[in-house]
């Protein structure tokens, strides 16, 4: 639903802007869904006069207009018949944006024109398409037509949630933010003056259906004056998006918006037997509606009806037949109110949406006809002058007593934590239209009034208290107590897990370690390893420090395994380790270390057995590090001297090791009783979790060109490093490589000693377009040259 | 001229039934309809016939044109049927033999507790507090009520590295640091290794406690008891019941020990828990006023419960494994039954 700031002016004094307002909205329970600030249009539109209109010299139904804008005298080609000299219009210049079309230079019969002169529906002022808008005189040439009509406002798209009907309108509104900002409200006061003349000796009123029609008011004016509606009238009506059609429909627009409550007005000539009865629609009864299509009725639908036929679908739509036209001069003004459940299934089974069934389907409430019925016909009387006959016809069959409802301060502490006084309780709803009635200490009793349908129980009260005292107006408590750092958390469940996969078992040994194993593993003298944290009462010398390392613990798991028959396995440990010096604790570090003994896969009849080697390591190492998202690792060579010369390898960031790895010295792993090749890595956690790793996939778009896969395979001197080369390939693809993979290594036959041979695939793709084969073939090219005087490599 | 033709049709047929490869198909093919085929020739010599012939002629060759070649349509699919039930003998299996597998790897049972103890408290709101292993004395015994003269503090009881520097016993050192750190309320738990001077069947100098604390306004006794029902449920299954009786911690009071129906007999008396049906679990209680006030924490205002559970002996009972030492033995045997 639309509504207005304009609008809501009338009832209540808005001390705030617009924009503030769209927030108070929002806070109030109306959220707003869009904002229009409207006149935005028309300001583009500039007031203009025609100093010259002659007849286009190719074109009989076309006028060559010379008119002036205030600044410059411009050629427009007009086609409507009302454009002559003199006159002021509405002028569109080169540019002008309006709904969906921009105008733009123009030749028309071989004349030019730059601009169009505007029709009122054009403009989306009204429906008029009878010529070209013509201004009054005393309109200022030069102005823009916004600040000329006056049209400055902004319209709010709001979603009005299902229970609350009595927000279907303005008023409505204005009711609600006055309680919410402690604002007076001022309601239209409707004074109507009858004439002596009897409705009853012109109209009867028959409710068939009071189970569907709960209520029906009729009343009728004579002699009204059937013309354009006001200036402000209209105004309004545009500001909520409805069309101005006559002075009569507009009044009933008029009051919908304002109550919420639709309104519909017949033409008395066309009711029948001068009876209006309410009832069931007849099994297939034809009803020609407003909207040009005849529906076929069924028995649950409820029409008004005169003595011959039905002029109006109930709270639908009107009838055809029935309709103001300009010849109307004596009105029957319906304010009605029907179920809502028979108003919705209706509108649903013949897929008819109006304003009018939007609003009956909500369930308004019976006692608002009354109100909006005095109130159309106060604004008729005004706008089309006319006779109200005295009385009106009325039908409320069902009528309610207002409820009463308690609410218990103490309750309202228990369910919203906060304490709010009984004197504040009774001031909120009292601002929302409740009546207090009594009240004992904890028990405050509310007379709810007819438009508060949703007001029924304790707990309903309570929404509207905290409402009005605003949902964010309560103290938040803390919960979140970010004591654990979750990323570190799940890293290192990702860690396992991964390791798990890679057929790895977790082993757990006792944190205590033997100093001697440091000495096995020819850990340096001034290794900080070697600042033991030493027990004073240790189980026995093997237990007499914290482990400093994890590995020596690995090393004897393994030798227990193997005595027991294994020779193919993997174990990891994840603990701290310990170490301390001068610290008046220890110095407590997360490490990751394993093992690595035995195949690299297991047995299968299909496959020759592979023993594992440095390489299948060295890629554990790497998938561990990618998973942790640690970008720009290095490796270079290991000086841990438990490692085989020239088999350890370390892993560093910004020149920092994160880690170490490769196959273990046999001298040393037969200290330990292992008579066979053993692979080890050992993993500084705790550094890698103090760096910046734990950030958000963040997307990347797929690419849009197809990536193009070419070999490239050349002779190589060993002496130069792998990843040396591939740089050198990287850089010299001029960004267009976007991935290279090693596929073959070989040496030996047919290659020269100290030589071998490498063959990669080249990913070569781009964002920006398709890699056409010469721009390939350039860059590999390039490629090629460069391997060729960097390595002098051979290409084959 | 048409007999001609029609041994040609008949050479045709019998040579196209006789191909079994789709390329000797296609050279029939082109043979007999193709640019330079034998059907060609033919058309080439309707210029020596008289105008009358030639109509009857040039449809007679076309006939057979459309009869070779519908010939070779159907042999088409004939072979197509033959190769792919060639194709289906040829990769033929015995479907009994093993599936390629991956090495499985395993977590060690404790982890898996760990974790699995980690998942059921942080589902209630509980964050993960990690704290060091080589503790003081105030954060071991002091902070947490325990007097100067307490049994535990002898070294036969403590591992020492200096006079009042020693591996932790206990994890509610983590939870006097928590509450040291971070502003109230605080919602906790915090799983780890312990120590303690034993060795035994039944001990191990290196153990893994789990303690739970929630420090807040209105936590009551009944919070306690609430907690601990759902934890044990969760853990061991609806149909394991926990009772607390009454106890004594230092830092705690009201204090109480948990038990839980043992889960081999379901309460009928076994020999697990040596006939009583029920299985000590840990010890819980309120926190002591005197832990609260020493963190400066007004013991009015706020109230607390904690309670310490053995994360070894829950994976021992939770996997019915009988003895101890196995869980750090590491033997792969024992280990890989956890994958």
């Amino acid at each position: 639903m639309k509504i207005s700031y304009n609008w809501l002016k009338n009832y209540i004094d808005l001390k705030v802007s617009p924009e503030v307002l769209k927030d108070r909205l929002t806070f109030a329970g109306i959220e707003v869904e869009a904002v229009e600030e409207l006149g935005k249009e028309l300001k583009q539109i500039k007031i203009a006069q025609v100093v010259k209109c002659e007849r286009h010299p190719n074109a009989e139904k076309l006028s060559l207009c010379q008119v002036n804008d205030g600044t410059e005298t411009i050629q427009v080609i007009c086609g409507a018949t009302n454009c002559k000299n003199n006159i002021k219009v509405a002028f569109a210049g080169i540019g002008t944006q309006i709904q969906d079309f921009k105008i733009k230079k123009a030749k028309l019969r071989g004349e030019l024109s730059f601009g169009m002169l505007c029709s009122e529906k054009e403009l989306g002022i009204s429906d008029n398409h009878d010529g070209i808008m013509i201004l009054p005189d005393n309109a200022q040439v030069g102005s823009d037509l916004a600040a000329y009509l006056g049209i400055k406002d902004t319209s709010y798209d709001v979603e009005i949630t299902p229970n609350r009907p009595d927000l279907l309108g303005m008023i409505g509104v204005a009711r609600d933010l006055s309680a919410l900002m402690k604002l007076p409200i001022t309601l239209p006061d409707s004074k109507i003056v009858e004439i002596n003349e009897l409705i009853e000796d012109h109209l009867s009123l028959k409710n068939e259906v009071p189970q569907l029609c709960t209520r029906y008011i009729a009343r009728m004016i004579k002699n009204v004056v059937i013309k354009e509606s006001p200036e402000w009238l209209k105004k309004h009506l545009i500001s909520v998006g409805l069309r101005p059609i006559n002075n009569i429909v507009d009044v009933t627009n008029y009051v919908m918006m304002e109550f919420g409550h639709p309104l519909h007005a017949f033409d008395y000539s066309n009711i029948q037997g001068k009876k209006i009865i309410i009832r069931k629609a007849g099994q297939n009864e034809e009803f020609p509606a407003l909207d040009e299509t005849t529906y076929k009725l069924e028995v649950d639908d409820i029409v008004i009806a005169d003595d011959k036929r039905a002029v109006a679908l109930a709270g639908i739509i009107g009838g055809e037949n029935s309709h103001i036209t300009t010849q109307t001069k004596d009105i029957v003004i319906e304010a009605a109110n029907f179920l809502y459940s028979s108003i919705r299934k209706t509108s649903g089974r013949l897929k008819i949406s109006t304003d009018s069934s939007y609003r009956f389907e909500r369930d308004i409430t019976d006692e608002v006809a009354e109100l909006a019925s005095r109130r159309a016909c106060d604004l008729i009387l005004e706008i089309a002058g006319g006779e109200l006959l005295k009385g009106k016809l009325d039908s409320f069959p069902s009528k309610k007593d207002l409820k009463i409802v308690s609410v218990r301060p103490s309750r309202v502490k228990k369910v919203l934590s906060i304490d709010i006084p009984s004197e504040k309780i009774k001031e909120y709803l009292t601002a929302l239209g409740l009546i207090f009635i009594e009240g004992s200490k904890d028990d405050l009793k509310f007379k709810i009034p007819y438009y508060r349908k949703d007001l029924t129980r304790e707990i309903d009260l309570i929404e509207e208290i905290i409402r009005l005292n605003g949902y964010n107006n309560v103290p938040t408590l803390t919960r979140s107590q970010n004591i654990m750092n979750k990323p570190v958390f799940y890293a290192r469940r990702k860690v396992e897990d991964l390791l798990i996969n890679y057929g790895f078992s977790e082993v757990i040994n006792w944190n205590f370690g033997d100093p001697n194993d440091i000495d096995k593993l020819k850990i340096n003298k001034i290794d900080e390893r070697r600042d033991f944290a030493k027990l004073k009462n240790p189980l026995g010398e093997s237990f007499s420090i914290m482990r400093s390392m994890l590995l020596p613990s690995l090393l004897k798991n393994a030798l227990y395994n193997i005595n027991h028959g294994q020779k193919n396995f993997r174990i990891f440990e994840l603990k701290k380790v310990f170490t301390r010096k001068d610290e008046k604790l220890a110095t407590e570090k997360l490490h990751l270390s394993g093992l690595l003994c035995g195949e690299l896969d297991p047995v299968y009849w299909k496959n020759d057995s592979v023993q594992l080697d440095f390489y299948d390591v060295k890629g554990i190492i790497e998938d561990i590090l990618n998973e942790l998202k640690i970008e720009n690792y290095k490796f270079q060579g290991s000086d841990e001297q438990f490692y085989q010369p020239g088999l350890g390898a370390a892993a560093t960031v910004d020149g920092k090791i994160i880690a170490s790895f490769g196959k273990m010295d046999p001298k040393i792993v037969a200290d330990y009783d292992i008579n066979l090749p053993v692979f080890a890595f050992d993993i500084d956690l705790d550094t890698i979790f103090t760096r910046d790793i734990f950030h958000d996939t963040i997307f990347t778009n797929i690419p849009k060109f197809p990536p193009v896969l070419r070999d490239i395979s050349f002779v190589i001197s060993k002496e130069f490093n792998y990843s040396d080369i591939v740089e050198t390939i990287r850089k010299s693809g001029k960004n267009s490589i976007s991935k290279i993979v090693l596929f073959d290594e070989f040496a030996g036959k047919n290659i020269k000693e100290g030589f071998h041979s490498l063959t990669f695939s080249l990913i070569l793709s781009s964002d920006t377009k398709t890699l056409t084969d010469e721009y390939i073939n350039n860059i590999l090219k390039k490629v090629n040259k460069v391997l060729k005087n960097s390595y002098n490599a051979e290409m084959r | 001229m048409k007999e001609e033709l029609n041994n040609v049709i008949a050479s045709a047929k019998k040579e196209i039934n006789d191909v079994t490869s789709m390329h000797e198909l296609m050279q029939l093919k082109s043979k007999y309809t193709g640019k330079k085929s034998i059907l060609n020739s033919f058309m080439q010599k309707i210029g020596s016939l008289s105008k009358d012939e030639r109509p009857a002629f040039g449809q007679t060759v076309n006939i057979a044109k459309i009869q070779i070649t519908q010939l070779i349509t159907a042999q088409e699919e004939n072979i197509k049927e033959l190769e792919y039930s060639k194709t289906l003998r040829s990769e033929s299996i015995d479907l009994t033999m093993p599936g390629r597998k991956r090495a499985k790897g395993s977590l060690h049972p404790i982890t898996k507790i760990w974790r699995e103890i980690e998942d059921i408290f942080m589902s209630m709101g509980f964050e993960v507090a990690e704290g060091p292993d080589v503790e003081d004395e105030y954060h071991n015994f002091d902070a947490l009520n325990t007097p100067q003269d307490h049994p535990a503090r002898e070294l036969s009881d403590t591992f020492y590295l200096d006079n009042d520097v020693l591996l932790r016993t206990q994890t509610s050192t983590v939870q006097i640091r928590t509450m040291e750190n971070h502003p109230l309320p605080i919602k906790i738990i915090s799983p780890g290794s312990c120590y303690r001077n034993e060795n035994d069947a039944s001990h191990s100098p290196m153990f893994h406690q789990v303690e739970a604390l929630l420090v807040d306004k209105g936590v009551s006794f009944i919070d306690l008891r609430d907690i601990l029902n759902i934890f044990v449920k969760k853990m061991f299954g609806e149909k394991i019941e926990s009772r607390i009786r009454p106890h004594f911690f230092p830092f705690t009071e009201p204090s109480a020990e948990i038990d839980i129906v043992c889960v081999k007999c379901y309460g009928e008396g076994c020999n697990l828990c040596k006939g009583s049906g029920w299985l000590e679990m840990g010890g819980a209680g309120m926190v002591d006023p005197n832990v609260l006030e020493k963190l400066g924490i007004d013991s009015e205002k706020y109230t607390g419960y904690a309670f310490g559970l053995g994360m070894d002996r829950i994976a021992m009972l939770k996997y019915k494994i009988p003895d101890m030492r196995l869980l750090f033995e590491n033997d792969l045997r024992f280990l890989k039954q956890f994958s």
